[in-house]
């Protein structure tokens, strides 16, 4: 016998715990489930600055773990590492299959799968992954205490991170295909005035190098397309997200971005599946973004079961 | 419950891995990293179901440093594979890990 819910929210998330909350307040059987711990990127963001009710920073695992406190002081159940192995969402009973052993019914859906970090595409990255290369500084940057080591891109999580790192590495080289950051004003200040900072605008990578780990990284410097090796201990790559849509992608259009639209509701195209956070289309991907958009779609969902 | 998956240091390093019969799966892990945290139960459930055909180790980095820069090891979670007193395979890493992935990885290992 199936085990069924009223809603199961795919991906713990900001998006997917708000709307858990919601969910579960409203005496709807909730279900969350994650291939990983809850908090999506959040978890493993250093500090959160600039979600409200926090006046002094926040690290990103402990608003993770009380987003899911919340959730689950009102009846949402979450299930960690868990791999959704089949799943068919167009009847008007979805169902799940959770690694390959069980299966859970629902007649809402809300996917909450959010984005994963971009990655460059250059030769080597796929080598040197985790033997040099990164794209989580709270996870990896200890590795990194004396280093001298490089951050690729220039928006807020690039220049942030940059900063972090600044507690264990000698010296962090941020590479940027610019000659300037997208990154908020007073953590470019703080970057640019940092002594451990150094930043290469104008250059992009090109490849990585090394014998077993990782020993150097291929620059190009676009103006004059001028190409040299910058020997390196450890390279962090921030150059924004793609959307995780495995699941989506097989029931709904995706718009040329790679993301998926739905209407002001958080609704997509089949009856009873929902899609809020950072895997909509959409300009501005924020936590707070994120929470308002799980809100709509747990209310949406609420009356959709009414 | 986590009987399946031990714990190992450097030293045991040489005797646990690369003189096993079987072959061996090395979670090199860290705290503090959520991707860690995530894989431990995946990392588990696998161990698990191939009990007595292949050997789950974990070593926790910090403590073994030097291990791990031996082994050219970056990032948490890593997953190396030994066959035969050799590293074999493609290592896994960080926070995709799925557990069916790991499940194929370790059914190559053992053909």
């Amino acid at each position: 016998m199936n085990e069924r819910y009223d809603v199961v929210v795919i991906g713990a998330g900001p998006a997917g715990l708000t709307a858990a909350i919601y969910a579960a307040r409203a005496r709807l059987r909730t279900l969350v489930i994650d291939e990983s711990i809850p908090g999506g990127q959040v978890k493993t963001t250093h500090k959160v600055s600039n979600y409200p009710g926090f006046p002094e920073d926040i690290h990103g695992s402990e608003l993770s773990l009380a987003f899911a406190r919340q959730a689950e002081r009102f009846g949402a159940k979450i299930r960690r590492s868990v791999e959704i192995t089949a799943h068919d969402l167009a009847p008007f009973v979805k169902t799940l299959e959770l690694d390959e052993s069980e299966t859970v019914e629902a007649r809402a859906v809300i996917v909450t799968t959010g984005a994963k970090p971009r990655p460059l595409g250059v030769p080597g990255e796929d080598t040197f992954k985790g033997r040099g290369i990164s794209y989580c500084a709270t996870c990896d940057g200890a590795y990194f205490e004396g280093k001298d080591i490089h951050v690729i891109g220039g928006g807020n999580s690039a220049v942030e991170e940059a900063l972090f790192l600044t507690q264990f590495a000698r010296s962090v080289t941020i590479v940027h295909q610019f000659e300037q950051f997208q990154a908020e004003p007073a953590s470019v200040s703080e970057a640019l005035t940092n002594p451990k900072i150094q930043v290469l605008f104008g250059h992009e990578p090109r490849a990585f190098h090394g014998e077993t780990a990782l020993e150097a990284l291929e620059v190009e410097a676009l103006r004059t397309q001028e190409r040299k090796r910058l020997p390196t201990d450890g390279v962090f790559v921030f150059i924004g997200m793609v959307p995780r849509t495995d699941l989506l992608a097989r029931y709904v259009k995706l718009a040329p971005s790679g993301y998926v639209k739905t209407t002001d509701d958080m609704e997509t195209e089949i009856p009873g599946v929902y899609a809020a956070g950072d895997i909509r289309v959409k300009r501005f991907r924020q936590i707070t973004t994120a929470v308002a958009d799980g809100t709509i779609a747990a209310l949406a969902a609420q009356k959709y079961l009414r | 419950m986590a009987a399946s998956v031990e714990e190992i240091n450097a030293a045991q390093y040489e005797e646990r891995v690369l003189g096993a019969e079987t072959p061996v799966v090395l979670d090199f892990f860290s705290t503090e990293c959520p991707p860690c945290e995530a894989l431990a139960p995946k990392f588990e459930a696998v161990a698990e179901q191939f009990a007595g055909r292949a050997r789950f180790l974990k070593v926790f980095r910090q403590g073994n440093r030097e291990l791990a820069t031996q082994l050219g090891v970056t990032g948490s979670p890593t997953l190396v594979f030994f066959k035969g007193g050799r590293e074999v395979g493609a290592r896994m890493t960080g926070e995709d890990i799925k557990r069916s992935a790991l499940k194929s990885a370790v059914e190559a290992l053992l053909t």
